[in-house]
């Protein structure tokens, strides 16, 4: 008879786990109940024991009532969840990319271990360490929540702040933008369906050849052609939907396509014969200038998961 | 608006439980005989909110508890003590102070 009882604290007891007074405090509910069962249906019975347990409330909605003030994070230091984890993770971004290119691993021990890693692997680590970065902030403002102490967290005010970034309305500018897009995506698709490459060189003159080996002119036209596209789907549906998801899916994409772009050698990939020291200086034009592009594309990606894990957190 | 009365409710409750209790416990009294009690005044007392502050008050030692095994059913006791006393006349008259600015308010519209 009283097996459902014991089921019902044990329950309790479950969601009590680690709390020193646990079998005080099940006691005090067990000797509740009986009495509660006796004195208002005359006697303890299993229909009794349900009316009052279900009275009593849900076994996790009990135990919460004794877990009041024992937050894993307290409310002040939660906004800094997402705030640091996406400073970590910009940062983490930057120095995947650097040991992507560099070929060299970077280690900050113990909040950063970045090693040598291909471009393409970096797009499978960057999860990763989004996930670590998150770990890393939680166990941080966790240990600030138990000391108890009045912790003032610093937060830097930059020219753009993370925590103040709020979708812009669709704009007069993003119908422009939309246009303009809409017409250099159709271009460069125009382009490359003629001649198989949009990199030219002499492009307005008789002389008009190929920038690239055509499997390299290939490989880069449809990367940037897509980079265009993925830009103007991006506009098109910020016209009827700013979520911040819009914005995080199109930066993904688009670092996807930046590091499809370090795949392919670039040494031999120009079809003009050039002076060594000249294809040193392109190929490091080319690699900083996608590295700054890359960094610009992951900060936005950054503010655009903030925001989504404001909205959240908002919930 | 029903949910949103519950909430103001709530919140309210949470103040008033703490005065309710120390009043209630100027005698002794185990938590179902404070049910009942508070219940036959009109008044009706969640149980499982009653023992987690039963037990912050203790902590705080504003009250005490014993356990009596003397009977079929052991039933654990709770009565007032000093300092808890001193906290009710406190809170009692910041709730006096503000009864007393609410009733002037409303009568002066």
């Amino acid at each position: 008879m009283l097996k459902r009882l014991e089921t019902y604290l044990e329950e309790i007891s479950h969601f009590l786990s680690g709390r020193e007074e646990r079998e005080e405090i099940l006691s005090e509910i067990r000797s509740h109940i009986l009495e509660k069962a006796e004195q208002e249906f005359g006697q303890v019975t299993e229909s009794s024991l349900d009316k009052v347990i279900e009275a009593y409330g849900p076994a996790r909605r009990v135990a919460e009532k004794y877990l009041d003030g024992h937050e894993i994070i307290a409310p002040a230091y939660r906004r800094y969840l997402f705030r640091y984890t996406a400073l970590l993770f910009a940062i983490h971004c930057l120095v995947s990319v650097a040991a992507a290119v560099f070929k060299e691993s970077f280690i900050f021990f113990p909040v950063l271990y970045v090693p040598s890693m291909s471009p393409f692997e970096v797009l499978f680590y960057l999860p990763t360490a989004f996930l670590f970065d998150l770990g890393v902030v939680t166990l941080v403002l966790y240990l600030i929540t138990q000391s108890k102490k009045e912790v003032r967290l610093p937060w830097p005010k930059i020219s753009i702040d993370l925590d103040e970034v709020r979708p812009p309305g669709a704009t007069v500018g993003r119908v422009f933008g939309l246009i303009a897009m809409t017409i250099v995506t159709g271009l460069a698709l125009y382009l490359y369906l003629r001649h198989g490459t949009i990199f030219f060189v002499n492009f307005g003159s008789a002389s008009r050849q190929p920038l690239l080996i055509p499997e390299a002119g290939q490989w880069y036209s449809l990367l940037l052609i897509g980079l265009f596209a993925l830009s103007t789907i991006g506009l098109a549906v910020k016209l009827v939907n700013a979520s911040p998801w819009v914005d995080a899916v199109e930066k993904a994409l688009s670092l996807v396509l930046i590091g499809l772009a370090f795949r392919q050698p670039f040494d031999t990939a120009l079809a003009v014969p050039l002076p060594e020291a000249v294809l040193r200086t392109i190929k490091y034009g080319v690699t900083v200038s996608l590295l700054v592009l890359s960094a610009f594309i992951a900060f936005d990606l950054v503010k655009a998961l903030v925001r989504i894990g404001r909205k959240r957190l908002a919930k | 608006m029903d949910a949103e009365i519950g909430n103001f409710e709530t919140e309210m409750n949470r103040g008033f439980l703490q005065i309710l209790v120390l009043a209630l416990l100027e005698k002794d009294m185990y938590g179902y005989a404070m049910v009942r009690t508070v219940r036959d005044l009109g008044y009706e007392l969640e149980e499982n909110t009653l023992y987690p502050l039963l037990r912050r008050l203790e902590k705080n030692g504003w009250i005490k508890s014993q356990w009596d095994v003397s009977q079929d059913r052991p039933r654990k006791f709770y009565g007032i003590t000093g300092t808890g006393r001193s906290l009710r006349t406190q809170l009692l008259e910041i709730w006096k102070k503000q009864d007393r600015i609410l009733k002037q308010l409303i009568k002066e519209k």
